[in-house]
């Protein structure tokens, strides 16, 4: 588990106070020297690692952790904001050319997180206000999304919702639940579609409609076992890989006609 | 039944590949098509990612022929002589078929592209099948004889004359290296095996009897698809073992059946039939070009 790293500035400022001394130094271990500061938050995720084996189909990230003061409505709350790696996504749109429907002009964005989640105890624009929350890019229709090619509102409000539609951007689909006033837990689902990489587990406690503490998780999404294998060997020797898909295809073939030769 | 895909990604209903593997395999058997031109439109249908589609197909379509081929080459139903001359033009057209496709990618244009090569030659393909073997049926009926098939014509006094013993054929070998030249190109372009195409031009171009048809395309398809899947698992690295595999579970059984069902059709029966099929998806891909779509905006990866 990473250490409490609420309020962020303070413990960045001792960090740095110590590295100027000896850059050498164990930084955590001189900061921890210090009486730690009250911490109101702490997070973990019950599994730093989601694999993705030939079986998979989908999953859920689990967060939990507990607060200094009592959560619920008006008191304390709970965001938690999980990202995936960026991917370049393009967006087509179609149009009609002598009877025919066809790929007309595309925005290319080179840039957006292939998984967004979004999640809180209330509902985000409860929690936050308005000009907080897209400063802070929270909320699927916050979040900065830049183009390349035609600028229309159109193609941005495409690539939302098929997003959303992949369940592979969401936003307040699984409320966040509190035992007794001070223990919190969220499952935000995971598609099947997932990219393998580093994903962003950020939790966020909420005062008085401001953050005002934060804590980052990391996780990582990988394929493991055979499906690992699979795809290690036909990304580091695609011949070996392709002749080797050739040779059991033809296997299959010569086998099938073997059992099912009659007489 | 779910199944992870390693390279397209995803997860699917293993019994759905299963069963989309048999009719397919059922298809390839009977007809001696590879059936990569309506495995790649299925698999696509299914939200396999399209290179990944295009190129698990080629792989599969390796597996459903040599189930095909072993099926036919027991019946004494391939002209291995043919077939090497069909090969060899095959090669080349391919080859120059992968530079078009570059080139169609680089105008940006090359679902468009595709789309229509499919319409053009699966709807002409499929109307003159469909025409010439209604003919041939009435024309039994009526007379009760078969129609002599063979007919001379400018082709034969080309030079480079070969004998084709299983084809009963004295050609030139010029015509079916040009045949193999042109489906090779057109193969690449549609990302197919080219049996369906193969086996009229054997018929009508080169008057092959449609029984040795069958075999000697198995065997054409064979090689193609394997260089198909070679050059994708070199350069796009889109080919999915998994996928492949249950795919061909289901379509080694499906060819066994299909070829089993082929000997009880008579040739213009079995013509017709595979010209219908043809026609069937050149209409819907037709349609699906004309319809008004449901969503006007449609998101992929950005290559």
């Amino acid at each position: 588990m990473a250490p409490p790293a609420a309020p962020r500035s303070p413990l960045a400022g001792r960090a740095l106070a110590a590295g100027l001394c000896a850059l050498l130094c164990v930084l955590p271990r001189a900061a921890a020297t210090q009486p730690p500061p009250p911490v109101p938050l702490v997070a973990a995720l019950s599994r730093g690692e989601i694999a993705i084996t030939t079986g998979f189909t989908g999953d859920e990230i689990v967060v939990f952790g507990t607060t200094d003061r009592s959560i619920g409505a008006g008191a304390d709350e709970i965001l938690v904001l999980a990202i995936g790696p960026t991917q370049g996504m393009v967006v087509r749109r179609k149009t009609r050319v002598l009877g025919f429907w066809i790929n007309g002009a595309a925005a290319r964005f080179p840039g957006v997180p292939s998984y967004y989640a979004v999640t809180g105890t209330r509902p985000l624009r409860d929690l936050l206000g308005e000009g907080d929350r897209r400063e802070l890019q929270l909320g699927i229709d916050a979040l900065p999304l830049w183009s390349a090619g035609p600028q229309g509102v159109g193609y941005r409000a495409a690539l939302r919702e098929l997003k959303q539609e992949a369940g592979e951007w969401i936003e307040d689909v699984s409320p966040i639940t509190v035992a007794a006033g001070h223990l919190f837990q969220a499952r935000i689902p995971i598609p099947a579609t997932v990219l393998t990489g580093d994903y962003l587990v950020e939790v966020m406690l909420v005062r008085n409609r401001r953050v005002v503490a934060r804590q980052a998780l990391s996780l990582r999404v990988d394929r493991e076992g055979t499906a690992a294998r699979i795809a290690d060997v036909a990304e580091r020797a695609p011949l070996v890989y392709g002749l080797v898909c050739v040779l059991l295809a033809a296997l299959a073939g010569w086998f099938g006609s073997v059992l099912f030769r009659r007489g | 039944m779910q199944v992870y895909l390693p390279i397209a990604e995803m997860s699917v209903d293993a019994l759905l590949l299963l069963g989309i593997g048999f009719g397919v395999g059922w298809l390839s058997g009977l007809f001696g098509v590879g059936g990569g031109f309506l495995l790649t439109p299925l698999l696509i249908l299914i939200g396999i990612p399209s290179p990944v589609a295009v190129a698990s197909g080629a792989n599969q379509t390796i597996g459903a022929s040599v189930s095909g081929l072993i099926a036919q080459w027991r019946r004494g139903n391939v002209d291995v002589r043919m077939g090497l001359v069909l090969l060899a033009g095959g090669f080349t057209g391919s080859a120059l078929g992968v530079q078009l496709f570059a080139a169609l990618r680089k105008m940006g244009q090359v679902d468009l592209a595709v789309a229509i090569f499919y319409v053009v030659v699966l709807g002409t393909v499929g109307g003159l099948m469909v025409m010439e073997s209604v003919r041939a049926i009435v024309q039994r009926r009526r007379t009760g004889g078969t129609p002599k098939r063979h007919e001379h014509f400018w082709m034969h006094g080309l030079p480079w004359k070969m004998r084709f013993r299983k084809s009963r054929l004295y050609i030139s070998v010029i015509p079916p290296a040009l045949v193999g030249f042109a489906i090779g190109i057109l193969s690449a372009v549609m990302g197919v095996g080219g049996g369906f195409m193969l086996v009229p031009a054997m018929i009508y171009l080169l008057g092959m009897p449609t029984s040795v048809v069958v075999g000697t395309s198995l065997f054409q398809v064979v090689f193609v698809a394997t260089n198909v899947t070679l050059l994708q698992a070199v350069q796009t690295g889109s080919v999915d073992v998994v996928l492949t595999m249950l795919l061909l579970v289901g379509g080694v059984a499906g060819a066994q059946f299909g070829a089993a069902f082929g000997s009880k059709l008579r040739g213009e029966e079995m013509r017709a039939l595979l010209g219908l099929l043809v026609l069937g998806v050149a209409l819907s891909l037709l349609w699906g070009l004309v319809r008004r779509p449901d969503k006007l905006f449609t998101i992929g990866p950005l290559l």
